[in-house]
Order: structure tokens, then C-alpha cells, then sequence
């Protein structure tokens, strides 16, 4: 029980003592390292997920795809920055493959908002369950 | 002081990014979907602003928000369709369970990156004698021309690719106009067809060459094979 209270008072209480839990928690979500983004991404991208596995309207769905590329970009930008911190010489890797990304994506948005309008036009619905042709 | 502040300006575009991405999946209407999707981007934009990366900021804005959100909104706009309708759910027992097994992973997964992340901590970037480069355009672009060139190259076909795709999709296949003047086509009355309405100059369209022979009888071989 006091491990679970510890980070939450060294939080309100701003201790920085490297030496206990609570200390390197803080001192952790004070530097502009790594694991906060990680968490933030791994949200992101499970919202995405959960966007996608729920949700019945075609263009949310798309919506959410781009949401976990965006949970990607985040990552590849947290690393690259961990990499130049560290003295890393190719720590621009991550940036130009975020580049990359957002090339794809814009392709992906072209073709799947095409995808839709011509779905709409055949089936005169949206609805990814109103969508069943190869099922039976 | 300095770090006080990050915290801050940290807590406040990741709360915008999770609770706007919250509100896109949340929302029945997808038209507000999109514009929480828009604040998730723009979120997202000054995360990047704070981890060193102005230019893909810069770049996060002017193609996701930009030119992607306008073609999604365009999208939503033209096809106008009805609010979805929330279904009952089934299996209710599944829905506290899914939370808590969500939880654990999730605890699971900060307790991983929080204690056992052993990686070497990186020396503050104030204590590096010379500001980096790595993040503005120049370096970027030295990069996207050098090294990974290929890849750029590659990159300019799938957009080639995207380009025709995206046209061959949109494009509608063509109905056959009715006043098409077709060769061969022809008005014929009624009594040259069937010889047995003498006088009748009810007219009788044909539209090529090929039906109107077929109107007449001349192509036996064609009707008893259909």
C-alpha cells in the first residue's frame, strides 16, 4: 500500500530524492525523456483501436486508422529525440520516417475516401455492417 | 522553473490529445468527430514543437489538419448521412470486464515503462556545448536526399499510384446517354418490321447498326442463338 501512496505524495509533494521510487517517478516525468510519450502513444493508439473495433460509420473507422499512425508518429518523434539526447548521429531517422508516414497517410486518405464514395454510390450506405456482400 | 513549465505545457497537449481522441470515437455525429480529430492533431503539433521537431510539426498541421481533415470533412459533407444509432448492448457483464482487463494491461504496461526501463538517461540537452540540428528542415531534407533517397523515390510512385487509384475510383462509369447518335442508328416504322402492320408508322428506334438489323430479321443466326 505505501509503494501505490509514495509516487502519488513525492507528486504533490515534489520530493526529489533520486533514491526512493517516488523520487525517480518525478524526476522521470520532469526530464524530457522517453516514457511519458510512450504512454501518451500507447493511448493514442488504443483509442484508435477501440475507434475502429466499435464504431459502424466508415469514415470514423478511417478516422481512427489515422489516429494510431499518429500514435506511431509520436513514437518515432520521442525517440528521435531520446537518440539526439544521447548523442545518437543518425537521429534524424525517426523524423524523416514520420515524413514517410504522413506521405502514406495522405495516399491512404485519397484512396480510402475514394473507396467510399464509390461504395456509396453502389450500396447508398456507409455502415460497415449494411456492407455484406462477400458474407453469407 | 524551466521544467515546471515543460510539466505544464506536457500535461496540457497530452490531456488535449487523449481527451479530443476520446471525444472522436465517442461522438455519434461524424462531423464532430472530425473537428476532435482536428484538436488531436493540433495537440500532437505542439508535442512535437516541444520534443525538438519543428518541422514535422509544421508538417503535422499543413497535411493532416490541413489538406487530410478538409478531404475527410468534404467527404462527410457530400454524403450527409444520418447520425448512428447507439445499439443496445449485449453480453453486459462483458463491459466491467473489459474495463478492468483494459486497466491491468495498461497498469502492466506503465509499470514496464516506468521501473524495468534501465536504458542509460540521456545528459540534459542544456549541457551539450552546441545547440542540434536534428529537427529542422535542413537536416530533413539532407537526410530525405541522402540517405534515405530510395525510399523518397518510392514514396513519389505510391502517390502516382494514389493519384490513378483515387481517379479510377471517384469516376462514375458512364451510363449510355439516350440521344447518342450511334453509327448505324436509325428510326424505322412500324410496318418495315412486322410486314403485317401494313400502314402502321409507329416508329421503332434502333440504336446500332447491329439491333437494327437484328430489329429487322436480318441476322438470323444471332436470334436463334440468343
Amino acid at each position: 500500500m505505501s509503494q501505490l501512496i509514495t509516487p502519488v505524495l513525492a507528486l504533490l509533494l515534489q520530493a526529489e530524492q533520486p533514491t526512493t521510487r517516488g523520487g525517480v517517478i518525478w524526476q522521470g516525468i520532469q526530464h524530457p525523456d522517453l516514457s511519458k510519450f510512450l504512454v501518451i502513444a500507447a493511448l493514442l493508439f488504443i483509442i484508435g483501436v477501440a475507434g475502429v473495433l466499435t464504431r459502424r460509420n466508415i469514415i470514423v473507422i478511417f478516422m481512427s486508422i489515422e489516429l494510431i499512425l499518429n500514435a506511431a508518429n509520436l513514437n518515432f518523434i520521442a525517440f528521435s529525440r531520446y537518440l539526439q539526447d544521447a548523442g545518437y548521429p543518425n537521429a534524424v531517422a525517426g523524423q524523416v520516417f514520420t515524413v514517410f508516414i504522413i506521405v502514406v497517410a495522405a495516399a491512404e486518405a485519397a484512396i480510402g475516401l475514394g473507396i467510399v464514395i464509390a461504395l456509396y454510390r453502389n450500396r447508398e450506405t456507409i455502415f460497415v455492417d449494411k456492407i455484406d456482400l462477400l458474407k453469407w | 522553473m524551466s521544467d515546471i513549465l515543460t510539466f505544464i505545457v506536457f500535461i496540457l497537449l497530452a490531456g488535449l490529445a487523449i481527451g479530443s481522441a476520446l471525444a472522436m470515437v465517442a461522438q455519434r455525429n461524424p462531423l464532430y468527430s472530425a473537428i476532435s480529430l482536428i484538436g488531436v492533431f493540433g495537440a500532437l503539433a505542439g508535442l512535437y514543437l516541444t520534443l525538438a521537431a519543428p518541422f514535422i510539426a509544421a508538417v503535422q498541421i499543413i497535411v493532416y489538419a490541413g489538406a487530410i481533415m478538409v478531404l475527410v470533412v468534404f467527404v462527410i459533407m457530400l454524403l450527409n448521412v444520418e447520425e448512428e444509432v447507439r445499439r443496445p448492448v449485449r453480453l453486459r457483464y462483458l463491459v466491467p470486464t473489459a474495463v478492468l482487463l483494459a486497466a491491468v494491461l495498461f497498469a502492466e504496461a506503465a509499470f514496464i515503462l516506468f521501473y524495468v526501463n534501465d536504458a542509460p538517461a540521456p545528459p540534459s540537452p542544456l549541457a551539450t556545448a552546441e545547440p542540434s540540428t536534428t529537427g529542422l528542415t535542413a537536416s530533413i531534407g539532407t537526410g530525405l536526399f541522402t540517405t534515405y533517397l530510395l525510399p523518397f523515390e518510392i514514396t513519389s510512385i505510391l502517390i502516382l499510384m494514389a493519384l490513378v487509384g483515387a481517379m479510377t475510383l471517384a469516376r462514375r462509369t458512364a451510363a449510355r446517354p439516350q440521344d447518342l447518335v450511334v453509327p448505324g442508328a436509325q428510326v424505322l416504322p412500324l410496318q418495315m418490321v412486322e410486314p403485317a402492320r401494313v400502314g402502321d408508322d409507329t416508329p421503332v428506334r434502333s440504336d446500332t447498326t447491329a439491333e437494327a438489323a437484328r430489329t429487322l430479321g436480318l441476322n438470323e443466326q444471332e436470334q436463334t442463338r440468343e
